[in-house]
């Protein structure tokens, strides 16, 4: 049972974050290896891109939007925070020089954990509410309808309740640290 | 209600995080610290970058005449003796400082900002790279004076791009350390008699077979250790000097022989 857990809830998690590191590794042992390090400084450009992108599950979950399959967009969510996550960490690098921009990686990298949590409560939720599913077949909601109305009792349960409590913070202060960094970039930046 | 917390609070925080970005930068994100010289400009960002623009040449020069750079200080101190030959900063054909000067040490010692570009420099004056670059005094480049285009480029210093093939292209049996052909590393110069395999007897005894008495520069036919191709470049050569200049080398073939022995 124990086995179990670790194999099929903890590794992925797991997986999914050392996979992150690895690919930053990677990418960035080629981009040395190729003398290409100056792509790195623009990767942050795109990184933000995608992560800005993946806010339209954000917006949808909060009716900022209407369009988009909510399971959709959750899925591109975390395609694309993780995608641009690796781009982050590549622009990002290892040298240590400012404080500002270190605290908005150490944010991204929070928020990230936050996030892959989240979607192992999400799949623990489902897990509970699958039952729920004879209960919509028998009011009669089939197909994308049924599956709609699957996909939002497992969003709203209350695990995913107090975890959004928390994620949503942390992504604020991201937000806010992200925000400042771009803005030092612009101010003080060498634009040639 | 709620929200309305949260954002003001969200907006707070970002406000005060941008002025602390712009009134305390050093603190906040200061790529390394500044170069000696230059360390009481530690809290005046301003005074090297223009907001939304950056570093401008225009702010390097207020203080650093170019007229006067490795001649006078910024102070007015006359300097004894410019470290390079010629007035460099007086013949670049254009102000362009942080193509080569980025005044945070941590830019400077991992990423720097831009790289020097020799295109800077006028086209007469790239070519006396020694005015900057010193000898690196091996045997080499003792010997050698100028024309350092021959083998190095203006985009690095290393690798040198002599081709060796063109002289002597390596294979299985000749994979040897370089002062095993030059000695000394004396690569104005070689010698095949390095190795055992070609001593002075067996390379004379070889080329007598053949009636070749001119072998001293082994690399004008060995090309590479195959055999057939030295002939083969011997016979042209042949065939060329008879064509083009007489047949006295020729003859020299043909004939040698019956005289020497």
């Amino acid at each position: 049972m124990e086995r179990s857990l670790i194999s099929k809830k903890v590794m992925p998690f797991l997986l999914m974050f050392v996979t992150l590191i690895v690919a930053t590794a990677i990418l960035d042992a080629v981009l040395h290896l190729l003398d290409m390090t100056w792509v790195g400084r623009w990767l942050g450009i795109p990184g933000v891109l995608l992560i800005m992108l993946s806010f339209l599950y954000s917006m949808r979950k909060r009716k900022k939007i209407s369009f988009g399959k909510p399971k959709t967009l959750l899925k591109l969510h975390e395609v694309l925070t993780w995608s641009g996550a690796l781009m982050v960490l590549v622009h990002a690098g290892i040298h240590v020089y400012a404080i500002l921009p270190w605290l908005a990686l150490v944010a991204m990298m929070v928020n990230i954990i936050s996030g892959m949590t989240g979607q192992y409560l999400l799949d623990r939720s489902r897990q509970y509410i699958v039952e729920k599913k004879a209960h919509h077949a028998e009011k009669g909601l089939v197909g994308d309808e049924a599956e709609r109305a699957l996909f939002w009792d497992a969003v709203t349960l209350d695990t995913m309740k107090k975890w959004r409590a928390v994620h949503f913070p942390i992504t604020l202060i991201f937000v806010v640290l992200g925000t400042t960094h771009i803005f030092s970039i612009l101010l003080y930046w060498q634009w040639k | 209600m709620k929200n309305r917390i949260v954002n003001i609070i969200v907006l707070a925080n970002l406000l005060v995080l941008i002025l602390l970005v712009i009134f305390v930068p050093h603190l906040m994100i200061e790529p390394g610290k500044l170069m000696d010289p230059h360390m009481d400009l530690t809290d005046d960002c301003f005074a090297c970058h223009t907001p939304f623009i950056g570093s401008r040449s225009s702010k390097c020069i207020a203080c650093h005449k170019v007229e006067d750079i490795g001649l006078i200080t910024t102070k007015g101190v006359a300097i004894a003796k410019e470290k390079k030959n010629m007035a460099f900063h007086q013949e670049l054909l254009e102000d362009d400082c942080v193509a080569c000067h980025s005044d945070h040490k941590g830019v400077q010692s991992f990423r720097p900002i831009g790289q020097f570009s020799h295109q800077l420099i006028a086209r007469d004056t790239q070519e006396l790279c020694d005015s900057c670059h010193s000898n690196p005094g091996d045997t080499l480049h003792q010997k050698i004076k100028g024309n350092c285009a021959e083998c190095h480029s203006t985009e690095s210093w290393t690798p040198a791009t002599l081709k060796h093939d063109e002289y002597f292209r390596f294979d299985r049996d000749h994979d040897a350390a370089c002062d095993t052909c030059h000695i000394k590393d004396d690569y104005s110069s070689y010698t095949c008699y390095g190795c055992h395999e070609h001593s002075r007897a067996n390379i004379r005894g070889e080329h007598r077979e053949e009636g070749i008495r001119d072998y001293e520069n082994c690399v004008e036919c060995h090309r590479s250790g195959d055999e057939d191709e030295a002939k083969y470049i011997w016979r042209n050569k042949l065939r060329g000097t008879r064509d083009q200049a007489g047949d006295q080398r020729y003859y020299r073939y043909e004939h040698d022989d019956d005289d020497d022995d």
